[in-house]
């Protein structure tokens, strides 16, 4: 019969057209371009927890598309997640992980762990080849402590005290590796992630505008949005815009169609619901 | 009855019209174990006696109430592992809901996917309805509500309602005692003396259960609360329930 001849649809990501699009880029088709964040995303541990810092710059090619996006994405009360590469992605990935969290949370009534949102996280970013471009780097305060992890868009991890990712990862992590040490208070540690961020905002053109800054501890959690803004708009002009005037109005007339025409009702339908 | 020469079959109608399945998945319903629900002017408390088979079980493991969203909490009658199925589904509904339409799921609209589940397994070959009656407690932007969902996938917004062993007493006591204006706190007092009515034996706060929602729209449950059971002179029971520092679910 015709039942081999209907296609069943396959469940899971589609290949297919992968091969096509390497194909033609070879072939010199420029591909589309994509929001990507060209961010510098940071995290630390400090002495009772974890601390996250992103800018908040998102870039299309060389135009600035969003001047004050959120990198910091909410993975469950005691964790978060900073998200590099392609904006779409980041966004997604969190947003499904956080919903699976939760209903885990539900499910065994207990706080969620970092590593679970780390085993969700590169389980699915393994599972699609590295085509899901999101570059996170995820920390949080459980049970068993606090935890800073980053995470690569083929699905790989690392467990660092201190992590950078991003186009402005290696200025940033300059400042890191010179100024990190164990045990930092929470002033000391927000300031420090707060002076990596600046140094991306400064040195690296992917990023710009303002800090965003999460702190971690254990039962607590403080989202700082733009603690830092570096750059304000100082250019607008106090007198304002005054436009050169327009043409000349030298006639009005107005006249009204009913004399021109005639308009004859034809029984009309009412329209039907 | 000639009905019995229909009651093998769920997706066969008998004679005089119905589903005896459902009808049997209604008995068993009816002799669960209490559970009843009140809406009152500025929440809603759902209530259940946690009637052990032996006073060698470990009564904290056991959770008859159960959270599907922040702020909507339900209970059941009838069997405590359809139940589980059934918790489960609708949270998983409920998260799906959110994930598309970035809002809390309105209760009106998880009861209704809740009961196209509970119906699914009414209409089709090789399985049996559900095995209980379940009370949903919610507190969302249309304000307090309280749903009834039963075996069949029917279900009814009460203002008060009971299932179990004892509902036809439980909801004769609570016609009595409802009243439209009634606040939160009357409305547990009242679950809870009608829990008592029908209670075997002496009620504690070890053999109820009780889940509350009010208008800070989250799901409480009484278990891990303190709940002193204080008999006064004329041997009224009286609960003193500090339930805003009950057990919140992990958000």
């Amino acid at each position: 019969m015709s039942t081999e001849a209907m296609d069943v649809p396959k469940t899971g990501f589609s290949f297919d057209l992968c091969r096509r699009n390497d194909m033609l880029t070879k072939k010199g088709l420029k591909s589309p371009g994509y929001l990507k964040t060209g961010t510098t995303i940071v995290g630390l541990i400090f002495e009772n927890g974890v601390i996250l810092g992103a800018d908040t710059r998102a870039t299309e090619g060389p135009i600035v598309a969003d001047k004050n996006c959120e990198k910091i994405h909410y993975m469950a009360p005691n964790i978060y997640c900073c998200g590099a590469g392609t904006a779409a992605d980041t966004e997604a990935v969190t947003d499904n992980i956080s919903s699976q969290l939760k209903l885990h949370r539900y499910h065994t009534g207990r706080e969620s762990r970092v590593v679970t949102a780390l085993t969700l996280l590169k389980s699915h970013l393994f599972r699609y080849q590295g085509h899901v471009s999101a570059a996170l780097v995820l920390g949080g305060v459980d049970v068993t402590g606090p935890h800073l992890h980053t995470i690569y868009p083929h699905g790989s991890t690392d467990t660092l005290p201190f992590a950078t990712m991003g186009s402005g990862s290696l200025a940033a992590m300059a400042i890191f590796e010179s100024e990190y040490r164990e045990g930092l208070t929470r002033d000391e540690g927000v300031n420090l992630v707060t002076k990596a961020i600046c140094s991306g905002i400064f040195n690296d053109l992917g990023s710009g505008s303002n800090v965003d800054v999460c702190v971690i501890e254990k039962g607590k959690k403080e989202y700082l949005r733009n603690h830092l803004t570096p750059n304000p708009r100082t250019y607008i002009s106090s007198k304002g815009y005054t436009f050169s005037k327009k043409t000349e109005v030298l006639l009005t007339k107005i006249t009204p169609l009913k004399e021109l025409v005639d308009v004859v009702q034809v029984g009309g339908d009412a329209m039907e619901e | 009855m000639g009905d019995s020469q229909y009651s093998f079959s769920l997706t066969t109608f008998s004679p005089s019209g119905k589903l005896v399945q459902i009808e049997h998945a209604l008995t068993a319903v009816g002799s669960g174990q209490t559970s009843l629900g009140i809406k009152a002017s500025n929440g809603v408390v759902i209530a259940t006696e946690k009637k052990l088979p032996s006073i060698l079980v470990d009564e904290t493991s056991v959770q008859k109430i159960q959270i599907l969203t922040p702020n909507i909490g339900v209970v059941y009658s009838g069997m405590g592992p359809d139940s589980r199925v059934l918790v489960r589904k609708s949270r998983k509904q409920a998260e799906q809901y959110n994930l598309l339409y970035k809002e809390p799921i309105p209760v009106t609209q998880l009861v209704r996917e809740t009961a196209a589940v509970m119906q699914e397994f009414t209409q089709s070959g090789g399985v049996r309805p559900f095995g209980v009656s379940l009370l949903v407690a919610g507190y969302d932007d249309k304000g307090p509500q309280l749903y009834q969902v039963d075996p069949s996938g029917s279900y009814f917004s009460w203002k008060a309602s009971a299932m179990g062993k004892n509902v036809s007493n439980a909801k004769t006591f609570l016609e009595k005692r409802y009243t439209d204006d009634m606040e939160l706190e009357d409305a547990i007092h009242t679950a809870i003396l009608t829990l008592k009515e029908g209670f075997e034996g002496q009620i504690s706060g070890k053999n109820i259960e009780i889940g509350v929602i009010e208008a800070d729209r989250t799901f409480r449950r009484s278990p891990d609360c303190s709940s002193n059971r204080r008999l006064s002179s004329r041997g009224r029971v009286a609960v003193s329930f500090s339930f805003r520092r009950c057990f919140k679910y992990p958000e």
